[in-house]
């Protein structure tokens, strides 16, 4: 086929796409223009809303099959998640999920061009996203969960971790996908980190090939609608398909050994190294050459993990991330705390980040307390929550961090839907990738009332430089918009929280402070015990019913009564 | 953003409700749907203000010569006036496609 006979797929909006992907004539968009479902929180803020909120959910047929398709609108706020367009994201697939396990087989498509949260709408599309990635990880079980990056936007922020989760991804030469866009690392690691203005370095770090040759995408595909429909269809005709990239703990630990982060790195050199890692045996001892271990300097997450497991000296695979067993009461507990280590050594993640390895090592020990508990009693896990970001930097993005930090959500959802309770303890900052990483995933999430602690999806600086707005505007948008707010008051109106405790000494606890928690995390453990391993105990709360979560209620319902009314159209 | 309306008196009906653009740098979506109260309302968000003449002068011609009874909903995001009427054109002609029975 010559070149200029193809019909452009990148050109076409989001509902075109759909209808591209689709079998020709049984498109039917489910929470249409019509359909009212528009943001409640841009207008406040003086930004035009669209109709779909820039996500259209179509329902129809692949090859005869049962299918959803579902596209983000790049060109509306950069394809950004906020609190309808999510819902109607994480309910689709919720409800995909729902038909596949009453034997009901529906395919599900995402067609991403997604700059990840919409930073306008900042809580509610970090938990929007946290709600997504849980139901990718429990539809994966049934049926595989198909994404296409077709550029312009490309794939970023939360939704390139929850990309990372799919069984089967598809990219165009054109497309990017990584977790921090380059201006994002600019602004936060100086532009001797990465230079945004730098096309060939973007290309050569998070473009289609280089992700592609670098094993980070199954397919690389030409702007072409019907080879892209071709690609589509193989996939879910599941030829063998491996295990999940994000379940190859043990591979992707051993790729990373390779890695001397003291030493230049290029493009490359990474598509040598990973073709070798490929095909060598991965072997039984993985050591990691970090820099010589000094004193570490203590830090919330630090004090709370000692003094929650009771254990003096805290150690774990990497210095970074601590875990440890204790028994709490009658349960068996894991708790898991990512900390600083002044000598990483990648000297992007010092800080108490979420970084390449420290991914890696959470879905490491979360797997390993859930493959110790197969055939007995699942323990609970408690992720203690003190982090500041994930890492921004070029060797983080080259060496793909979605998927380290898709790992650890991996990890935390599949321990979750093993029966394990899974609780999350906020004592500090819970920020962006890195919450989506350590601690978005758990049954219950419990948080300091401290002053120190602050949930958030970007520093207030790249918020502002990304929304082109002033740090004031900004803040004054947050008055507005609570999803905006950085402190934890605010958060908690969204009703995401279990519980915001009062009255803790949060950084050096005492034993008062210390007992107060044990019987707070003994009621969630237990209170997890009744319910169903997912997360829509968030959408119950007083809170959530209250106000907090509205629009993404309203939306998962009435999405739900249109979905069920297309089954009665096909049955009768 | 400002919110500004007009009214235009109408004859003509539409068949069908129609959808077109994207609210995205320099375009904007149009959300045609048949009224039966004879007028053409016209209700526009938009995030440059201070153009409400501009938009007169393009609806009042749109209209002129398309007097269809409809409510019509314009969410913007910059469209220059050729845009406007451009998309006005889109979304009329698919409002007289024959209707057919999907959703």
């Amino acid at each position: 086929m010559s070149p200029i006979t193809k019909d452009s797929f990148i050109e076409l909006n989001a509902r075109e796409r759909v209808k591209a992907v689709l079998d020709e004539g049984t498109f039917q968009e489910l929470l249409g223009p019509f359909d009212g479902l528009e943001s409640p929180h841009l207008p406040p803020q003086g930004i035009v809303p669209q109709s779909d909120d820039g996500v259209v959910i179509g329902r129809g047929q692949i090859d005869g099959e049962e299918a959803v398709v579902i596209s983000i609108e790049g060109s509306f706020q950069g394809g950004g998640i906020g609190e309808v367009s999510g819902a109607k994201i994480a309910g689709s697939l919720e409800l995909a999920l729902r038909d596949n396990k009453k034997g009901i087989k529906t395919l599900p498509v995402m067609l991403f061009d997604t700059g990840g949260v919409r930073l306008q709408e900042a809580n509610y599309g970090l938990l929007a996203i946290s709600e997504i990635m849980a139901a990718v990880i429990a539809l994966r079980q049934h049926v595989p969960v198909v994404g296409v990056i077709p550029g312009n936007v490309g794939c970023f922020g939360g939704m390139s971790i929850t990309a990372a989760l799919f069984s089967h991804l598809i990219m165009t030469k054109g497309a990017r996908f990584g977790l921090n866009g380059p201006e994002v690392i600019e602004q936060e690691a100086g532009i001797e980190e990465f230079d945004s203005s730098d096309r060939p370095l973007i290309w050569g770090t998070i473009g289609g090939t280089q992700r592609y040759s670098t094993g980070f995408v199954d397919e690389l595909v030409d702007d072409d609608v019907t080879e892209i429909r071709k690609v589509i269809h193989q996939a879910f005709l599941g030829k063998g398909k491996e295990i999940n990239k994000t379940e190859q703990v043990d591979f992707y630990h051993h790729f990373l050994s390779q890695i001397d982060p003291s030493k230049p790195i290029d493009s490359q050199t990474i598509r040598e190294l990973w073709k070798q890692a490929r095909n060598a045996d991965i072997p039984k001892q993985v050591d990691i050459h970090s820099l010589p271990e000094l004193d570490m300097p203590n830090s919330r997450g630090r004090a709370w993990f000692k003094s929650l497991s009771g254990i003096a000296d805290p150690k774990g695979d990497i210095p970074s991330v601590l875990y440890g067993d204790s028994i709490l009461g009658k349960e068996h507990v894991r708790y898991i705390s990512v900390v600083p280590n002044p000598y990483n050594r990648f000297p992007r993640a010092r800080q108490g980040e979420v970084g390449l390895d420290e991914g890696w090592a959470i879905a490491k020990c979360v797997r390993d307390a859930v493959e110790k508990d197969k055939n007995g009693d699942p323990r609970a896990i408690v992720a203690i929550v003190d982090v500041p970001s994930q890492a921004y930097g070029y060797r983080e993005e080259l060496l793909g961090i979605h998927f380290a930090l898709a790992a650890a959500v991996d990890a935390y959802s599949t321990a979750r839907l093993a029966g394990h309770p899974v609780i999350s303890l906020i004592v500090g900052n819970a920020i962006s990738g890195a919450f989506l990483a350590h601690g978005y995933q758990s049954n219950r999430i419990l948080a300091l009332n401290d002053d120190g602690v602050n949930v958030h999806a970007m520093s207030k600086q790249s918020a502002a430089r990304i929304t082109r707005r002033s740090i004031r505007d900004l803040e004054e948008a947050t008055r507005k918009v609570p999803a905006m707010a950085y402190d934890v008051t605010s958060y908690s109106l969204l009703g995401a929280l279990y519980e915001l405790i009062d009255g803790i000494e949060a950084d050096t606890p005492g034993e008062q402070d210390i007992q107060t928690i044990k019987n707070k995390l003994t009621d969630a453990i237990a209170d997890t015990r009744s319910d169903p391993p997912d997360l829509s105990n968030r959408l119950l709360t007083k809170e959530a019913i209250n106000g907090g979560r509205t629009a993404s209620i309203k939306t998962r319902k009435l999405l739900e009564q249109q979905w069920n009314s297309i089954h009665m159209i096909y049955s009768s | 953003m400002e919110t500004l309306t007009f009214e235009y008196r109408a004859t003509r009906t539409i068949h069908q409700r129609s959808h077109v653009g994207v609210v995205g740098s320099g375009d904007l979506e149009v959300l045609l749907e048949p009224s039966s109260n004879g007028q053409a309302q016209i209700t526009i968000r938009t995030g440059s203000e201070g153009f409400g003449d501009a938009w007169k002068a393009v609806l009042d011609r749109f209209f002129l010569v398309n007097d269809i009874a409809a409510k019509v909903t314009i969410n913007d995001f910059g469209a220059t006036p050729g845009v406007v009427n451009l998309r006005l054109a889109q979304a009329l002609e698919v409002s007289q496609d024959v209707p057919h029975h999907q959703r």
